[in-house]
């Protein structure tokens, strides 16, 4: 008896353990457990045909979050397809890929998801989960976004030349400057306002200048936590001097080129000046903060959708400018936001789902104002400045005028989700732990290539 | 010699008058006390199966599966297994748990003992003030205690470089000092439920033991240690388990706070297991290191009801 006591006791104990393992670590929550706001055809009516699907978004500007407009574009839409009931949730980007993954594998993933191509493309589409949306592809639309990125086309197929992604917006991330601490500091000198570029050198001066001023506490983070805002410290390290991050057939990543092993020994060195700070534990949203406190004088995470974020927090002017290149001439990576959907096997909703996406995306008037509630810039050349005429025009222009500095779209290559833990842990091991750049990139490489 | 006799033959006496009360029941009325008594169990039994038997056969089966986010990619064998121990950032996570559980669980188990013996004689209401304080962490939420810690720790804005005025450190970034500022807050956060079952195991000392003791001439050591430790070993026994298990399974810190880094520097078993399932849906890797966690939490449990010397 006591054997059997103890016996059972024990099994307890590893079953308490395995049974959190099974179920997800005990923490991934179910996506359906957490709906956060719905809209539909309430006014509509039910039809005998009547389809329901439901989208799940990430915060994208107004699409989705809590200042979601969503429950706008579904009643638009139901004003021309009352037979489609539209339901939405809305993911956040700190725990939306796991609920996705748990939606995967419970087979509970919604109809449409709204994402970017290194999710939709090169992970859920390359496993299989996702419909071919070619016949979305038609020869106008394509022939539209090729005008205006023909990366964009590129980024949207996956390797089997099958369409996983419709896109919708696009945009270049960039960072972003203090402009009145510049000012104050005398470094404004160093930058191309108009152009809102700068070479490297006068970077390192602009720094050196804020940091001996003593108006900032820290001139700037380079967040080494994490795996989102990764672009940033990407794009810092590839513009510097040229390098790239991947070859030209996305195959293989290069970040131990010698032009990114010199901009990773800057970068050390203007850590060990002073010059700039490195963070392990800071993750992109701190390094934000910091900035949007005043701590730091830069951020190198900064795009138009996190300048209406910050808006009401910042007690400066946040002026946006793309990366410093040895040239002055920058290559800033994109973003490209669009839809694609889970094959759940049922014709109808698919169906639908194709409906509303191209009800989204390339109807005349819903488009631009799908593409304003992004906040970001529209992938199709035919609906020109969405922001002509709002009270967004002068502030989206600064943003549109980096537009042509947009870089190779490299993100579908493969390992994307490993490479970001790699890459972080790299800038640790260089800026934090002096590890020697080479050394460490190519670790990082080694560990990374498909 | 007539008192062992007499303790031997107590179990049976219990047994025959159990017997003889059982004899008087119906057979009929047996049987529907037992289906009662089943029907009680039911529930949990279901849940128990569901939620905890069913899931360990399935990561059981799965960790010896080649298994991603597209579906079972093949029978991997002992693959998932062997790699594991080739796995420089599992042996890493490995050691911080083993690190964790040995610092946190000995801190944990003798503080609260210590606090629960220090506000166990005092007055009611001060006893209750000091449970709540202490227990305040455990019913807070991982996630609010984490932003004030966070806040705590952070480089530029935080209390603890304010104080210090080490503006600029970063505690959470350092691989030296992050692990120990895990243990810190999984410390503060462990308490409260240990010294709340110490003080209501302290209350459940037979006192005429300690007065007789004390009458004897016993020091105030020696009624603690031969007369309430005793007392008060399941309450010890049982918060040992529940730490050393709460302490393998120490996740939601780490994925708040550090996730993992930096550079692996606070990563835990737990945590590569859900980075493995969720970020890199390398799933059938992640439930053999379910399987060996499980394995090594119940070593460690056996160890403890062995130290413990206890068959309870």
């Amino acid at each position: 008896m006591k054997k059997w006591n103890k016996a059972m006791a024990l099994a307890l104990a590893a079953g308490m353990s395995l049974s959190l393992v099974a179920c997800g670590g005990g923490t991934g929550s179910t996506p359906s457990s957490n709906p956060s706001q719905s809209g539909g055809n309430e006014g509509g009516g039910s039809t005998a045909s009547e389809v329901e699907i439901k989208l799940w978004t990430y915060p994208i500007g107004s699409w989705g979050g809590s200042e979601s407009k969503l429950d706008d574009i579904i009643a638009s839409f139901n004003a021309v397809h009352p037979e489609i009931k539209v339901t939405y949730e809305t993911l956040d980007y700190q725990n939306g890929d796991n609920q996705v993954t748990s939606a995967i594998t419970s087979g509970g993933t919604p109809d449409i998801i709204m994402e970017g191509p290194e999710r939709l493309v090169s992970n859920w589409g390359a496993a299989g989960k996702m419909v071919d949306l070619s016949d979305l592809w038609t020869e106008e639309a394509t022939a539209d976004i090729s005008a205006t990125s023909e990366a964009v086309v590129n980024a949207c197929k996956g390797t089997d030349g099958k369409y996983y992604e419709y896109p919708l917006c696009m945009t270049t991330h960039c960072m972003a400057i203090n402009y009145e601490l510049f000012e104050q500091a005398g470094a404004l000198q160093y930058l191309d306002l108009e152009n809102r570029t700068w070479t490297t050198d006068n970077f390192v001066k602009a720094m050196e200048t804020i940091r001996d001023s003593g108006l900032a506490p820290v001139p700037g983070i380079v967040y080494c936590g994490g795996t989102g805002g990764d672009q940033g410290t990407r794009a810092l390290v590839n513009n510097l001097y040229s390098g790239t991050y991947t070859n030209a057939d996305h195959t293989e990543y290069t970040a131990n080129s010698p032009e990114n092993v010199k901009a990773l020994t800057l970068l050390k060195s203007m850590v060990d000046s002073q010059a700039l700070n490195a963070n392990a534990s800071f993750v992109a949203a701190d390094e934000l903060q910091q900035f949007a406190n005043g701590t730091a004088a830069v951020t190198f995470c900064w795009n138009a959708s996190n300048e209406s974020q910050y808006a009401s927090q910042v007690q400066f002017t946040p002026y946006a400018m793309a990366f410093p290149s040895d040239d002055g001439v920058p290559e800033l990576c994109g973003g490209i936001w669009g839809f694609g959907i889970f094959d759940n096997g049922d014709q109808a909703k698919i169906d639908a789902a194709k409906t509303f996406i191209q009800f989204v995306c390339d109807d005349k008037k819903q488009g631009p104002e799908s593409v304003r509630l992004t906040g970001f810039f529209p992938v199709r050349s035919s609906f020109g400045n969405v922001y002509e005429g709002t009270d967004q025009a002068e502030r989206m222009a600064g943003f549109q005028s980096m537009m042509p500095y947009l870089g190779d779209y490299y993100n579908v290559i493969g390992n994307w989700t490993a490479q970001r833990n790699n890459w972080f842990n790299m800038l640790t091991q260089i800026l934090i732990n002096g590890e020697d750049p080479q050394t460490a990139a190519d670790a990082f490489v080694e560990a990374s290539n498909p | 010699m007539a008192q062992k006799s007499a303790q031997r033959s107590a179990p049976a006496r219990v047994k025959a008058e159990k017997r003889s009360e059982f004899s008087g029941m119906s057979r009929a009325l047996v049987r529907r006390e037992t289906i009662s008594a089943y029907l009680f169990l039911l529930p949990s039994l279901i849940f128990f199966v569901g939620f905890v038997l069913v899931p360990m056969g399935i990561c059981l089966v799965y960790s010896f599966l080649k298994m991603g986010i597209a579906g079972v990619d093949g029978f991997a064998g002992f693959d998932n297994y062997i790699r594991m121990f080739q796995d420089k950032v599992f042996i890493k996570g490995f050691w911080n748990t083993v690190l964790i559980v040995v610092v946190s669980v000995p801190a944990v188990t003798a503080f609260s003992l210590w606090v629960g013996s220090a506000i166990y004689p005092m007055r009611a209401g001060l006893r209750s003030f000091f449970r709540c304080v202490f227990y305040m962490p455990v019913v807070t939420g991982t996630v609010a205690v984490t932003v004030v810690w966070k806040w705590m720790f952070s480089p530029y804005n935080g209390l603890i470089n304010q104080i210090t005025g080490n503006i600029g450190f970063d505690w959470l970034g350092n691989s030296k000092t992050a692990i120990w500022c895990i243990i810190l807050i999984l410390f503060t956060t462990t308490i409260g439920q240990p010294i709340v079952l110490y003080v209501a195991a302290l209350g459940n000392v037979d006192q005429s033991l300690v007065e007789a003791a004390q009458v004897d001439g016993a020091t105030k050591l020696q009624v603690f240690w031969k007369i309430k430790w005793p007392q008060i070993m399941p309450t010890t026994l049982y918060v040992l388990v529940i730490t050393t298990i709460n302490s393998f399974q120490c996740f939601a810190l780490i994925q708040l706070l550090t996730r993992g880094g930096p550079n692996y520097a606070t990563s835990t078993i737990m945590y590569y297991i859900f980075d493995m399932a969720y970020n890199y849906q390398d799933f059938g890797y992640a439930n053999a290191m379910g399987v060996v966690l499980a394995i090594v939490i119940a070593i460690f449990s056996a160890l403890q009801f062995k130290l413990a010397k206890t068959d309870d």
